[in-house]
């Protein structure tokens, strides 16, 4: 795209969502902005309350406060700053996950934590590579297409807006896109490193098509925010302000229309009026004191495991087992993304450290395959462990010892690649309550998974694929370690109460006036990356509350810009 | 200016000849932001006083590390003190099997029960057997895979001291020189990416002979 074409497109993004233009002309966050943020009270009954600040709270947040909506965002984590709260180093990013307790069980445990879980406004985005495909169309409907998974209350026309509207503001850098409903993309793509060169030679050979992108990192400045330095380090936050995180694509505007972001409160129930069946606010714990903030309207956007373990900890006289769960959906159809890595050795230096993880992508595998013996299919995309992550998959081929060191002193040479099966929801996989608490008494969430058949053998079929790949480009050896990745589901979409907690709307049926804007709505998760999907569906839950509200504007509704 | 003690330059755990010759990630230090320069040098001195651990259990928590990450010399990297920072502090990994307690606790029994199977096999404490009386005791827990190891299912207890002793280890600018590793990339990010492209402070691999191991022989 030419240089004037993006001038005017700018302008288009900024009447949407000027965030980049608010954030410091270099490193950190706009600090002023926080220090003249509004403060409500507790007994103010502000327009909307907002559990969590990630993709789908932040975004909410940001379309509700410039429709002048009186918002509240409550985070259980820090309100960061790039600059002085992150570090360019593997170990020391430790504070951004979700670190508090949780058990997993079930024939295949799911980790958590670095894995797939953030804390923090930004939520799990400050954490992700970058990848953000859409979904495809055949997504919306995999249960009348293929016979599994579930159809969804929606279909892919109804966020084909919101996916363009955010590639925009994230913006979103990649080639023109050929699969599920072809598209292109606001920005050209970014150089590849040695590792994306690797995939981009392997697959040539094979004859499998592979596009650079889609990844959230602008090829060139974004308003405020610099160019990428191609550091390498995005899963561990991005100090340049580079890579997208709704922490500056955002908040930022958020906060300059007057939304209050309260970060470092733990939101412990929602808070529903038995008499009328309205929720009436939320309680959070904020320095170990119960805050309780009164709402017209509670949107939780806590993800697949805080969300359902937020209702279920709102059980109350009207609602016996747990929060919207007289059908028993609170916690199920919970899903991952089978994510095996496999690493290939070269005689040439790849040094796939260096370069954003996220650069080539296929999604050549990712609709059903008639003559295959399983339903629907996976991505692959590059992916470049550093050292620590790296030694894991050493350790999955049962090494220690000298062997450990042996394979990790040759780490220049690998290259490594990850695929993203599409793992069909099954109702027992699911979030529970242990018996285990938090600091604050709080039972904590276990999280059972086991993989059905199907699973089984796309990720076998992955697998190969990528290890044919590799070879083709030259590998003389290679590793798969076995993984997963992604969160969604737990309180999915559905067109009846039966058979899901959220309407098409994201309103749970149970409680007119409670929306939940994250992840855990999805009924199914393709083989994409859920970042832009979740922050599409809350710019859609945005638009229908605003068309809807009760009564304008609010009068009190502070404007700074 | 940051110092840096001498005897933290051009060093790789154990002195091994370097791979990677003259290679030292401390040298960009003036290059790396403050932030991350404090949190990677605090790990050249953790406290040699543990505060987790008790005596007994630093002993066998020292020795089996240096047998999952093969620190036979010195200097060595102190994974087991960094462990101990991590687990005073409950930096867990935010999750935990539920066949196995919390982290703390985990670690706790599983150090006991190394010394347990020690003294049953050897008559002596962990921590005392030589190295390959220690490496058939930890060899053990490995291959009984998916059964139990006392009460815990072995590979839980695996994946839990693996993630801990290499988290550690991988984290020290000994071991990033070890493997060719530059760290920290902010503010300086890197300009030469590509098959065998290098940086002016890369180093190239002086030996590029392929991983053997005894697995793969």
């Amino acid at each position: 795209m030419n240089i004037s074409a993006n001038l005017s497109s700018y302008s288009k993004v900024r009447t949407r969502n000027n965030s980049a233009w608010l954030l410091p002309k270099g490193p950190g966050f706009p600090h002023a902005l926080r220090e003249g943020m509004a403060h409500f009270d507790d007994d103010d009954e502000v327009d909307i309350v907002i559990v969590g600040c990630g993709a789908g709270g932040g975004t909410l947040a940001q379309r509700l406060a410039r429709a002048g909506w009186r918002v509240v965002a409550l985070d259980a984590g820090p309100f960061w700053d790039p600059e002085t709260d992150w570090v360019s180093d593997e170990r020391g990013s430790h504070s951004l996950y979700w670190t508090d307790p949780r058990v997993i069980s079930g024939a295949d445990p799911v980790p958590l934590g670095s894995n797939n879980s953030g804390r923090g406004v930004g939520g799990s985005m400050v954490h992700y590579a970058g990848y953000t495909p859409r979904f495809h169309p055949s997504d919306f409907a995999t249960l009348t297409n293929d016979g599994v998974g579930a159809d969804w209350p929606i279909s892919y026309a109804d966020l084909r807006p919101y996916y363009a509207q955010l590639e925009q503001e994230l913006p979103v850098a990649g080639q023109h896109w050929p699969w599920g409903d072809p598209h292109d993309y606001p920005f050209q793509a970014q150089p590849v490193s040695g590792n994306g060169d690797v995939f981009i030679t392997g697959a040539q050979r094979l004859g499998i098509a592979t596009r650079v992108g889609p990844v959230a990192i602008a090829n060139g400045r974004f308003g405020n925010r610099p160019h990428c330095i191609y550091r390498g380090f995005c899963l561990q936050g991005c100090k340049v302000n580079a890579k997208a995180s709704p922490l500056i694509t955002h908040v930022p505007d958020a906060l300059a229309y007057g939304a209050e972001i309260r970060a470092h409160c733990h939101v412990s129930s929602v808070l529903v009026d038995d008499r009328t069946g309205h929720a009436t606010g939320v309680t959070y714990f904020k320095d170990g004191v119960e805050h309780r903030q009164r709402a017209r309207v509670v949107a939780v956007a806590g993800y697949s495991i805080e969300t359902p373990r937020l209702l279920l900890l709102s059980a109350s006289k009207r609602f016996k087992d747990g929060l919207c769960n007289d059908e028993g959906q609170v916690g199920h159809y919970l899903m991952v993304q089978g994510a095996p890595q496999t690493a290939g050795r070269f005689e040439s230096e790849v040094r796939m450290y260096k370069g954003p993880p996220p650069e080539v992508s296929s999604e050549a595998f990712y609709e059903t395959d008639p003559a295959a013996s399983y339903k629907r299919g996976y991505a692959i995309q590059t992916v470049s462990p550093l050292p620590i992550t790296y030694a894991e998959h050493v350790i999955a081929q049962g090494h220690w010892g000298e062997n450990l060191r042996e394979y990790m002193r040759d780490y220049v040479h690998w290259s490594s690649l990850g695929a993203l099966c599409e793992l069909l929801p099954r109702y027992e996989n699911s979030i529970s309550l242990a018996d285990e608490v938090d600091k604050h008494g709080l039972p904590v969430a276990n999280f059972s998974y086991s993989m059905g058949d199907n699973d089984k053998q796309l990720m076998a079929a992955a697998q190969s694929t990528m290890e044919h790949i590799l070879k083709a480009a030259g590998a003389t050896e290679t590793m798969t370690i076995q993984r997963f990745a992604h969160l969604v589901g737990g309180c999915r979409m559905a067109t009846s109460a039966r058979d899901g907690v959220v309407d098409a709307q994201q309103r749970t049926f149970a409680v007119p006036n409670l929306y939940l804007t994250d992840g855990s709505v999805l009924p199914t998760q393709g083989s994409a990356n859920p970042a832009l999907t979740i922050m599409a569906l809350a710019a859609r839950v945005a638009d229908q509350l605003i068309a809807g509200q009760r009564k304008g504007p609010h009068p009190k509704a502070v404007r700074h810009v | 200016m940051v110092f840096i003690a001498n005897d933290n330059r051009r060093r790789t755990p154990g002195s091994r000849p370097p791979r990677f010759p003259g290679f030292d990630v401390l040298d960009e230090v003036e290059r790396w932001d403050a932030v991350t320069a404090g949190v990677v040098l605090a790990r050249l001195s953790p406290s040699p006083e543990l505060s987790f651990f008790t005596g007994v259990e630093q002993a066998t928590a020292e020795a089996l590390c240096d047998q999952l990450l093969a620190q036979h010399d010195d200097p060595r990297v102190p994974v087991a003190a960094l462990i101990d920072v991590r687990l005073a502090r409950g930096e867990t990994d935010g999750w935990h099997y539920a066949d196995l307690p919390p982290d703390g606790v985990a670690w706790r029994r599983t150090l006991a029960f190394l010394d347990d199977d020690a003294t049953r096999m050897y008559g002596s404490a962990f921590a005392r057997l030589t190295t390959s009386e220690q490496a058939s005791c930890v060899q053990t827990v490995q291959s009984l895979g998916k059964q139990m190891w006392h009460d815990l299912p072995a590979h839980q207890v695996w994946s839990l001291w693996t993630r801990y002793a290499c988290t550690a280890f991988y984290s020290h600018p000994w071991a990033w020189n070890e493997i060719g590793f530059p760290g920290p990339a902010y503010p300086r990010g890197y300009k030469n990416m590509g098959l065998d492209r290098r940086e002016p402070f890369e180093v190239a691999d002086s030996a590029n002979s392929a991983p053997r191991s005894d697995a793969a022989r």
